[in-house]
Parts: structure tokens; C-alpha cells; sequence
């Protein structure tokens, strides 16, 4: 048993911290959500620097030893609070093309994104922050030897920045059901696809994305006919576990930062450091965020392994790390004061990204109930 | 023991509902229950519109102008306004600012200032905090220096809300660096339309611009702008804080989350099926309504105090505690049931064509984490407990 990196997780520990501090802080990420052509500059550094490769098994062109090397990366976007969509392009539209794809057409697919000249979206679910895939809000019919898509997506991810979007549609049965959903690999400036950007409440990019009697080949679909749901729940099992390390990131973070806060506010002629009360609450931080690490790296080990054993494990994690995140946001906000809930300070953007986290791909309510449907006696 | 609320105050609820459904324009109502902002101007527009009633000051006494309600009818107006979303947007000048003249100043104040209150053409902030000095209020460095008949002021306040819309400004000062603390402090008025005083906006969480810096750099004030006598000023923000005591329970716009809350659970999510189908969801909401009966029960035991003649005390701080803490429970309820699209960013939403996401929905986000500030500001809820542990509990 080993909780460690190995000595390549290591190196692109290194790597990663080194480019992030230099390339990215809080008055940088500003400069860049105003500037397009800035982020899509450091996106390209990034995939020079190749991390998108670490999202890749090698026989799919990639470098990743296993998929535990993207926790290393989001490990890091979580600490320096980047904004930039590894987690959609590489992390889950990634797992789609390595899971829904074969051969030539495969790694075509994959290639641009390794490059970094290719972004991902995954357009699937209803209103909801990518929890499954069976609500549908397209319908795909079949049109020769190609499809037809059609259908509106509020709050699509990415969906701003993405080259291609990958769609949930229902081509047979009813919205809900497992069965009868397809996912298809579209071209976002392809006739019939509109968009309108805007962003998120954490700064990631989103768009509404409306497709009118979109026409693609039968080769853009990705996996199976009607058989889209468990690919999708794969990839965001995948997306689960990045963003567990990505909270991680950031609670590590949160806490020497609030830690040399108090020790340095003087109030009623102390540092605040020097209250029990806000000791206690910051040895609960701590308490938290360990008990949520655990987890997160279980969770990123158990992406290669036994199917049922993943699925219950991410649940299990994403439980834990939302609940700790959220306490560890809220407090560091509490005990930072004012400055907390400035947007001068990087605390605050980080308690909403714990947030939003919170939200992504599941909330707490649905991971308990999947992982109690999946429950089987402790020893086991 | 009765619960019952007696008859005249009930028939004033009445007549605030009647008055509410006939004037309240209900954009007003919508923006202010769906998290948005209302201009300064509609601001005025609905303060014209309280004003034709006489309740537009709703603390004063008749003499003065106001309705001349007591606690209960002015904590059964709060309510009221909470739960029809009524905006409440000079609340410093009129809450704040106006009962502490009505006590404390001078004729010539009195006679000069609150006209202009009750017309609504002064619109007043309060600086009370600074970078030193925020939990710690009394360790305030803002300093007014006596030179003639005028005070030389220089300072910075900090989290002053509303400073960016309003034209003057009451600040702590310091007169004297001698004695305790709260001793050398000074109550003083002080306009901010001239040179010297700068405001700086402090966008915070969401990008919500609600607080501000405003830096004083000397400054002459004429003396007859101080309230009080100097050195004064501890008892009479005591006298301050003590009128929005209750407030801090924030029933009635409690009252209005929870209507909200309520109504999304018993509507159809995303996935076809009513949402209070989700039993973790529905016990969630359930408990956070009877945090808010709880609340609001223990709010109107401390009203039944004061009428009965007993001076509010440190028990308010449980009030203040609670109040924030719900509130923030309300609007994360609100935020998460409204899932993808309550996750939105308002300031960057296109207004093109169709809505990407309901106008209710839109705010509800940047509505969450704007309550962050509440166990924070007005003494944190660490402050609040070391109140209760000293003076209730004498450890």
C-alpha cells in the first residue's frame, strides 16, 4: 500500500507547480478571463508542457501511467485556482475518446488534444452540473447513414471554449431511461449550432448551446447506439476523482493561508491565532481535509480497477471531500473576516470553487443513494 | 402564557399586506426577491411611495414624522416588507441615522438634517470599521483634530456599505488618545461631497459591490457637526446598534427565502420528478423551516420582553447568530436546487434574445455567497458567543 506519488508523479508535481507560480495567481487569472487570446496561449504552453498527455494512457498517445497522474495535475489547478478546462477537454472528453472510439478515427480524435488544439465539452443531462446522462436535452434521429440532432442546452460547460462538443442524445425511449442514449462527437461550428457564452459563478467558462437539424456521419458517435449512459458515467467518475484533488488543492491550501492570517491580525491586542476557539476550528480544517485526501486518492486509484469498486469508492469519496471542502471554505472565509469575502483575496475564490465543486457531477445526496444501491458489507 | 398577537397589530398587518399588493410595483418585488439590485432611483420612486402613507421612516415617533410605532409594530413591518420583497435601500440614514439625531443632536440638526432624510435626498453611510478595527471597533484610528471651530479629519474606513451612492457620511472618530479606548471616540457628520474624501469600491464575492473604502484626508469639519458631546460616541452606537437588535434575525426576509425554498421543492427538477420526491432534499428543507420557526419564536419572545418592560439583552446575540446562519442555509438551498443554472454568473449572462436561464434564477448564485458576510459583519458569530459566555454565562 503506497499513498504517495512515484517518482514521475513527482516530476510532474515539480513541473506543474513551477509553471503554475509562475504563470498563474489571482491578478493573472483577471487578466486572462479578459483576454481570450491569452488563455488560449496558455493552453497551448500547458499542452507543450504535456499535461494534456497525462490525461492519456500510452497506447492512446498519452503518457499517463495510470489514470492517478491527473490527480497530480488538478492536485495543482486546485492550489493556484486555475480556471482553465483540463477537467472538461482532457479529464472527461478525453475518457470519452479513449472509451467511445477505436483505431484511426480514435486517435484523430485524440491527437489534436494532446496538442492543445483541440477543446471538449460534454453537452449531456438536462439543468443539471453533469450528473448523468439519461434526462436528455437532444434528440438524434437517424438520417441515412448519418444523424440528426436537435435540441437546447442552458449551462454546457466548456461549451464557450470548445472545438468540438460531444452530445448526449436520445435516439430511442423516453427521457430517463438508461437505455437509448447515443453520444455524438459535433463540431461546434458546424451549420446548426449556436451558442452564447457566459461564466460560471467560480470563472470557468459555460455557454448555452442550441442545436437546430444538425447533420453528422455515423462515424461521430461515439460507443455504442443507445448504449451513451455508461460511457458517460465513466467519464464522470473520471471528472469525480479530479475534482476531489482538485478540492484537495485547494484546502491544503486554505489552511496555512488562514493559519499565517490569524497568526499575523492583531485584534483586543492579540493575534487572532492566539484564540482557542479559532485554533480548535482550524485543527477541525485540518481534521477535514485529511480525512477528505484520504478519499480523494482512494478515489483516483480505484479509476483503473473493478467497475463496482470504482463507482462506490468515487461516491464514497465525492461525499466526503464536497463536505470537508465546503466546511474548510466557509471557515477559512469566516476566519479571514472581511477580507474573506473580498474578491481582492484568493480565499474567497477558492470557498466558491469548493462550492461549485460540491455541485459538479453529482451532488452528496445522489452519491449517497448510488452508493448505498451499491452497498455490500464492510469486511468485504 | 398566550401566543396570540393582540388585535390592532394584527389589523396593522393587515393594512401593510393591503398596502403592499396595491403599491408595491411588483418589478421592484421581483428584483428584490430574485437577489438583484434596485437603482437609487427606484429606490426614491418607492420611498415617494411610503412616504404618501407616513411609513416611510418607519422608526421614527409622529413629532418627527414618522408613524410612531412601537417594537411591535415596527417588528410586524419588518416582517411584512421582508415577505413581499420591499426594498430597503436607505435603511442607514432612516434606521440608523435618524433615531440617533432624534436623541442626540442638536436643534439645528435635528432641524437642518432630518428633512432631508424624510425627503430622501440625504442618503447617509456609516463608518465604523477600519483595517485595524474590525472585530475590535474600539481600537478605531480615523482621527479628528480640533482647529478652531472645525475638526481636521484624516483616516480610512473600511466595508462601509453603501458609501458609493450616498452623499455624507457618520463616522467614529477618535478626539483623544488618552483614557480607555471607547472614551476618545466622537460621533461625527461629515459630508462627502468634497475634496479630501475619496471612495474606493470593494467588490466582494460574485461581484457584488455593496462595501466600500472611503479615505478622509484632511478634512475640515465644522464642530456643530458633532453629535453628542465629544468622547461620546460609545453610548450612542450603542443607542445604534441597539435599534437593528432584532434585525439580525431577518425573519421576514427569512420568511421569503423559505416561501421560495418551499415552492422549488414542490416543483418538477430536470429529471421529471418532483423534487421533494428526494428524501434527503425534503428533510433538508424541513429542517431548515423549523430553524427558521424556532428563530422567529425566540425573536418574538425577546419583543415580548422589551413590551413587558425589560431591557433587551445579550440574548439578542442568539438572535444574530441564527438569523445569519439560516439565512445562508436558505440561499445554499435555493442555489443548489436551481442546480447548473443557479450556478451562473449574473454579471456575465448575454440579454439578448431569450433568457439562457429564468430571471429568478440568475442571482441566485451570487445571492449565496453575498450572505457569506452575515456571521462576519455587525460582530462575527465568535463575537457574538464570547458575548453570550461573559455576560450570560460569567465565564
Amino acid at each position: 500500500m503506497d499513498f504517495n506519488y512515484d517518482d514521475n508523479q513527482r516530476m510532474l508535481f515539480d513541473m506543474v507547480d513551477r509553471f503554475l507560480t509562475d504563470k498563474h495567481d489571482l491578478v493573472k487569472r483577471e487578466a486572462l478571463l479578459k483576454d481570450p487570446a491569452a488563455e488560449a496561449a496558455l493552453w497551448r504552453e500547458m499542452a507543450e508542457l504535456g499535461l494534456m498527455g497525462a490525461a492519456f494512457p500510452e497506447e492512446a498517445g498519452g503518457f499517463a501511467g495510470s489514470s492517478a497522474d491527473s490527480f497530480v495535475v488538478m492536485e495543482r489547478f486546485g492550489r493556484h485556482l486555475v480556471t482553465q478546462p483540463y477537467l472538461y477537454t482532457a479529464v472527461i472528453g478525453g475518457r470519452l475518446l479513449i472509451e467511445g472510439l477505436s483505431g484511426d478515427a480514435r486517435q484523430d480524435a485524440i491527437g489534436p488534444v494532446i496538442a492543445g488544439e483541440r477543446q471538449l465539452a460534454l453537452a449531456a443531462g438536462s439543468t443539471h452540473m453533469l450528473r448523468s446522462a439519461e434526462d436528455t436535452s437532444f434528440t438524434a434521429a437517424a438520417d441515412g447513414a448519418g444523424w440528426t440532432i436537435s435540441g437546447r442546452m442552458p449551462v454546457v460547460l466548456n461549451g464557450d471554449r470548445a472545438d468540438r462538443l460531444i452530445v448526449a442524445a436520445r435516439t430511442s425511449g423516453r427521457t430517463g431511461e438508461r437505455q437509448g442514449v447515443t453520444l455524438f462527437l459535433v463540431d461546434a461550428d458546424a451549420q446548426g449550432v449556436s451558442r452564447r457564452s457566459f461564466r460560471m459563478i467560480d470563472a470557468f467558462g459555460a455557454a448555452e448551446v442550441v442545436l437546430e437539424n444538425v447533420a453528422v456521419g455515423g462515424e461521430n458517435v461515439l460507443g455504442p447506439v443507445d448504449g451513451g449512459v455508461a460511457l458517460v458515467e465513466l467519464a464522470l467518475d473520471h471528472g469525480v476523482a479530479a475534482v476531489c484533488a482538485e478540492a484537495i488543492g485547494a484546502m491544503e491550501y486554505l489552511i496555512p493561508a488562514t493559519a499565517e492570517y490569524t497568526r499575523t491580525r492583531i485584534q483586543y491586542g492579540a493575534p487572532l491565532a492566539k484564540f482557542q476557539v479559532l485554533q480548535h476550528r482550524m485543527a477541525d480544517m485540518y481534521i477535514q481535509t485529511q480525512t477528505a485526501k484520504s478519499m480523494a486518492l482512494v478515489a483516483a486509484m480505484s479509476l483503473d480497477g473493478d467497475a463496482v469498486e470504482r463507482q462506490r469508492m468515487i461516491s464514497a469519496a465525492k461525499v466526503q471531500v464536497a463536505r470537508s471542502g465546503k466546511y474548510v471554505g466557509y471557515q477559512a472565509v469566516q476566519l479571514h473576516g472581511g477580507m474573506g469575502v473580498s474578491e481582492e483575496l484568493d480565499i474567497g475564490h477558492h470557498y466558491i470553487r469548493l462550492n461549485v465543486i460540491n455541485q459538479l457531477f453529482g451532488d452528496s445526496s445522489f452519491h449517497l443513494a448510488r452508493f448505498g444501491a451499491l452497498a455490500r458489507p464492510v469486511a468485504a | 402564557m398566550d401566543l396570540s398577537i393582540d388585535d390592532k397589530v394584527q389589523a396593522l398587518r393587515q393594512e401593510i399586506r393591503a398596502f403592499f399588493a396595491k403599491n408595491l410595483p411588483p418589478e421592484f418585488a421581483r428584483k428584490t426577491l430574485a437577489g438583484d439590485k434596485l437603482t437609487k432611483e427606484e429606490h426614491k420612486q418607492w420611498h415617494a411611495l411610503l412616504r404618501e402613507k407616513g411609513w416611510h421612516v418607519p422608526l421614527w415617533p409622529k413629532e418627527h414624522g414618522g408613524p410612531g410605532w412601537g417594537p411591535m409594530e415596527r417588528f410586524i413591518w419588518e416582517e411584512e416588507s421582508g415577505m413581499a420583497g420591499a426594498p430597503r435601500l436607505n435603511h442607514v440614514s432612516q434606521d440608523l441615522l435618524g433615531p440617533v439625531l432624534i436623541e442626540f443632536g442638536t436643534p439645528e440638526q435635528k432641524a437642518e438634517l432630518l428633512p432631508r432624510i424624510l425627503s430622501s435626498e440625504d442618503w447617509w453611510c456609516q463608518g465604523f470599521s477600519e483595517p485595524q478595527a474590525g472585530s475590535d471597533l474600539a481600537n478605531l484610528q480615523m482621527r479628528a483634530v480640533r482647529d478652531g471651530d472645525d475638526y481636521i479629519v484624516t483616516g480610512t474606513k473600511l466595508w462601509t456599505s453603501y458609501a458609493h451612492v450616498a452623499n455624507k457620511i457618520f463616522c467614529l472618530v477618535r478626539t483623544s488618545t488618552d483614557g480607555p479606548k471607547q472614551a476618545g471616540i466622537s460621533f461625527l457628520l461629515i459630508d462627502m461631497e468634497q475634496p479630501g474624501v475619496t471612495v474606493s469600491p470593494i467588490y466582494t464575492l460574485g461581484g457584488m459591490l455593496s462595501v466600500n473604502e472611503v479615505q478622509i484626508d484632511e478634512v475640515r469639519v465644522p464642530v456643530t457637526n458633532l453629535v453628542g458631546r465629544e468622547g461620546g460616541a460609545w453610548d450612542i452606537t450603542k443607542f445604534l446598534l441597539g435599534n437593528e437588535r432584532l434585525m439580525g434575525a431577518w425573519i421576514g426576509v427569512n420568511m421569503a427565502f423559505a416561501r421560495q425554498v418551499r415552492e422549488r421543492l414542490e416543483q418538477v427538477g430536470p429529471d421529471g420528478r418532483k423534487r421533494s420526491e428526494n428524501a434527503v432534499l425534503a428533510q433538508r428543507v424541513a429542517e431548515v423551516e423549523t430553524d427558521l420557526v424556532a428563530l422567529r419564536y425566540t425573536t418574538y419572545r425577546v419583543l415580548a420582553d422589551e413590551l413587558s418592560g425589560k431591557a433587551p439583552g445579550p440574548e439578542v446575540s442568539v438572535i444574530k447568530v441564527r438569523g445569519g446562519e439560516i439565512m445562508q442555509n436558505l440561499t445554499e438551498l435555493l442555489m443548489e436546487m436551481a442546480e447548473a443554472e443557479g450556478m451562473v454568473h449574473p454579471l456575465t449572462m448575454p440579454h439578448d434574445g431569450l433568457p439562457v436561464v429564468a430571471f429568478e434564477l440568475e442571482h441566485m448564485a451570487q445571492q449565496f455567497f453575498d450572505k457569506r458576510k452575515l456571521t462576519i459583519y455587525g460582530g462575527s458569530s465568535e463575537i457574538q458567543r464570547n458575548i453570550i459566555a461573559r455576560r450570560l454565562l460569567n465565564v
